[in-house]
């Protein structure tokens, strides 16, 4: 493309532009830095307010603490198992629904579109819902948590929008050449759908990543716990003073900085993921198949 | 199907059926069902003083709350000892500190729940009365011989009174003080103080003329700034000034306030205890004494301004006291000294005031169920209320993990080390053998809870004890309908008595505003209100009183 000529009006914006998103980079961006320089820092300098950007008395000893907890990396565990199974079955089922769903041809199309949405509106309520996994027999196992979320509405309906994209005519062409129906959804939808099915794998680990809630309600034993159930302890722990009228030194509260490890290292892995799959984000929604 | 113990199915949906069989069950009040059926493994007479041993080995469910600081391991000192003592084993749900709550209501609600649910805070039980999912207490007492002779020797009847529901019964085993236990008040600096010449102030107003030294000291500062304002404004300084006025605020504030003198209950945002405790705050601030932000900031904000020399008295309490300021003050300002001055006097006198219980124990009424129902209300009477008890919950095993000499004071074991008392020792009383834990200690002889307590705190201590206790308020527990209409009237009136409090405090509406503010209170139904507490009051007097 040839380099436009730009007007001033054109110029000022994107300076405009410039500021504002700096600014937007700083709010979102500080916090973070500030918890990576607070986990690397002594607690005396956290607990008076004097680390911003950089971490005071620099000290590892923070991290050699938190991950020597062996239920850290327990739960760690669980939470990287927890997300592959809980993605992997979410995934499947969401493709293959809202591929079906894109299908205007199909008889009760409406129906099973409703049933979907039925469920965003209204749901039965936490204790029912407890009530209902306790007597399939899945509390504490990790069906309760990868199961009963697996189909996110929203992701379904941005996913059958997509198929909805994709020219007919492919699949047409497809099935004269003699195709079936999962032949046509494996080697012919899905491969030119890369980009609606790594935002939506994006979407689903993220989600399953950061949720505490299915996992607090459903699982009685802290071996089974997922990492962000024991940070938000972590956390809570900080605050909640026990003990009171006792003596000297240390406290039944956890340390500040031990909270900023204990984030960080939780955010880190899917943080790390970000890069790599955001870029079929921009990509995704513009590719077509056929041209003109 | 007129046994209490049959009506158990669905208990996650019986909120609108149980209300009903709750009405049948009320002439019947004071008789303990038949529990013969129930007797397995229990001790065939089990008294004060008594070790409690199960006949047979038994178990039972025992909902935990999880703290981060000392997270649960099975193979602590603690199970293996009690059930060596008790034949009992212990079988932990747990659950994170972060939402006990939301996880109790779930499990509750669901029907569920373990039979042993501990860590509940008074009124939180109430919610869960209407659905019949707990157990009536205090129609079991008689298997409770422990808990009994606490209540009886140490006259704690009047507090129980205020945990009793409208049927008379009660539905929380609550933790039992010897004595009231003050904690929470001001901390100084006293070595600003003694550089000025200024005494420690005892009353209100004497701390209204040191804080007003000090700012002719230091005109740039606040002489005092305060924390816990968040999400109560001003929860500890409120409390503890409206205290001094015969008033509730901050943390402690209720709707309702027993005046004694005219033997009514008044409304206590609208009560002239409360406008003198606004008044009194609002002096300091408006004179520049005190931080306006002191309401709204986040703790961590105050305890950089005290930490860093920017002011000189905030609220504490004995463990914020060492951690959150002495260790940290000792580092920034060279010869700070700091003390958690006895709670400041006002008109009402020298009173300390506060309760004798604090959080404890539901039981799930599934239990009536179970054949060792009796074992169990003996095991946790044994456990949360005789002295043995709850020495083994706190010290651990003599020997062990601590020391006792001839008049009975406690000493840790050399190897082990709890808040400070043997630092540098290899284990902790709390992290590596399970005692101590917030789950099964609390209560107890004023003895044994200052059995862990430094000089200077039971210094700050004796002071406080010297004080005459405030005498407990009369009972007015609500019917199910009465909750419910009072809840409805509850949330507008604390929302607006708490926006004016502050509003009166900082000084952006005017004093002069007051008779208005009460005529807005009015208007959200504030007599009705105290009508309904009076109603509530009069009936329990006349049927249980």
């Amino acid at each position: 493309m040839v380099t436009m000529a730009r007007s001033r009006g054109y110029r000022v914006f994107q300076g405009i532009n410039a500021v504002i998103l700096t600014g937007v980079v700083i709010v979102t961006l500080y916090p973070f830095v500030n918890i990576i320089a607070r986990s690397f820092s002594e607690e005396r300098y956290i607990v008076t307010g004097q680390v911003n950007l950089l971490p005071r008395g620099f000290s590892l000893r923070t991290y050699e603490v938190v991950t020597a907890d062996p239920m850290f990396w327990t739960n760690y565990r669980n939470t990287v198992v927890y997300t592959v199974v809980a993605t992997a079955i979410a995934m499947v089922l969401t493709t293959c629904y809202a591929y079906v769903l894109s299908k205007k041809h199909l008889k009760g199309r409406t129906f099973l579109i409703w049933v979907a949405v039925f469920t965003m509106i209204f749901s039965g309520g936490l204790i029912p819902n407890y009530v209902l996994v306790n007597s399939l027999g899945m509390t504490n196992t990790i069906w309760a948590v990868v199961l009963p979320n697996a189909i996110s509405v929203f992701n379904l309906l941005v996913m059958k929008t997509f198929f909805e994209n994709l020219p007919q005519e492919l699949e047409e062409a497809a099935a004269i050449d003699g195709l079936s129906t999962y032949g046509i959804l494996w080697r012919v939808v899905l491969p030119l759908s890369k980009a609606v099915i790594a935002t939506m794998l994006l979407f689903y680990a993220v989600s399953f990543w950061n949720s505490w809630f299915t996992a607090f309600l459903y699982l009685n034993e802290q071996e089974l716990f997922p990492v962000t159930v024991y940070l938000r302890n972590i956390i809570a722990g900080a605050t909640g003073a026990e003990n009171a009228g006792a003596v000297i030194g240390e406290a039944s509260q956890v340390a500040s900085n031990i909270q900023s490890v204990t984030i960080l290292l939780t955010v880190l892995p899917i943080l790390a993921v970000y890069p790599f799959v955001q870029r079929y984000f921009v990509s995704g929604v513009m590719l077509g198949a056929v041209k003109g | 199907m007129r046994e209490i113990s049959r009506r158990q199915a669905l208990v996650g949906l019986g909120a609108f059926t149980f209300v009903l069989a709750g009405c049948g069950e009320g002439e019947t009040a004071k008789k303990t069902a038949d529990v013969s059926g129930n007797k397995a493994g229990a001790m065939a007479s089990f008294g004060v003083g008594q070790q409690f041993k199960a006949t047979e080995p038994i178990s039972f469910d025992v909902l935990y709350n999880n703290h981060p600081f000392y997270p649960l391991k099975n193979d602590w000192l603690f199970w293996q000892e009690l059930t060596k003592r008790t034949n009992v084993t212990l079988k932990p749900v747990a659950v994170p500190l972060s939402d006990y709550e939301k996880k109790r209501g779930l499990l509750v609600g669901s029907g569920q729940a373990p039979l042993i649910i501990p860590k509940t805070y008074h009124p939180a039980e109430e919610a869960f009365v209407a659905s019949g999912a707990i157990l009536p207490v205090s129609d079991y007492l008689d298997l409770m011989p422990n808990f009994k002779d606490k209540v009886a020797k140490w006259r704690l009847e009047p507090e129980l009174n205020t945990f009793r529901q409208s049927d008379g019964r009660f539905y929380l085993l609550p933790g039992l003080h010897e004595d009231i236990w003050v904690d929470y008040s001001l901390a100084v600096r006293t070595d600003i103080l003694e550089k000025h010449n200024l005494e420690i102030p005892k009353t209100w107003d004497e701390l209204y003329t040191v804080l007003k030294a000090l700012k002719a000291e230091y005109p740039d500062l606040y002489p005092m700034t305060d924390r816990w304002g968040v999400p109560t404004p001003g929860g500890n300084l409120l409390k503890i000034v409206a205290q001094a006025y015969g008033a509730k605020g901050g943390w402690e504030y209720q709707h309702a306030t027993w005046d004694s003198a005219a033997g009514k209950f008044v409304y206590t945002g609208a009560m002239p205890g409360y406008k003198q405790m606004i008044e009194y705050l609002h002096k300091l601030v408006k004179e520049k004494l005190l931080d306006p932000e002191s309401f709204t900031q986040q703790d961590e904000q105050a305890k950089q301004k005290f930490n860093s020399g920017k002011s000189f008295v905030i609220s504490a309490n004995a463990q914020t006291l060492i951690n959150d300021h002495r260790t940290q003050l000792s580092k920034l300002v060279p010869g700070a000294k700091i003390v958690k001055i006895p709670v400041p006097l006002g008109p009402i006198g020298e009173y300390k005031i506060g309760v004798r219980t604090e959080n404890g124990v539901m039981i799930s009424k599934k239990a009536l169920e179970n054949k060792n129902f009796v074992a169990m209300m003996q095991f946790i009477d044994w456990l949360w209320y005789s002295d043995q008890g709850q020495e083994f919950a706190k010290w651990g095993v003599e020997g062990t993990t601590f020391t006792k000499d001839a008049s009975g004071a406690y000493k840790l074991a050399e190897d082990v080390d709890f808040v400070g008392l043997n630092p540098g020792a290899p284990k902790h009383l709390q992290k590596d053998f399970g005692f101590h834990n917030g789950v099964f200690t609390y209560g107890g002889t004023t003895k044994l809870l200052h059995s862990t307590f430094s000089e200077e705190e039971l210094a700050f201590q004796k002071v406080m004890n010297a004080r005459k206790p405030w005498p407990v308020e009369p009972p007015h527990p609500f019917t199910d309908e009465e909750r419910e209409q009072a809840a409805l009237w509850e949330t507008p009136l604390k929302d607006h008595v708490q926006q004016n409090t502050l509003k009166f405090i900082l000084g952006e509406r005017d004093l002069s505003e007051w008779d208005a503010y009460v005529k807005e209170l009015e208007a959200k139904n504030m007599t009705s209100y105290i009508n309904l507490v009076t109603t509530a009051y009069e009936r329990f007097k006349k049927e249980h009183g």
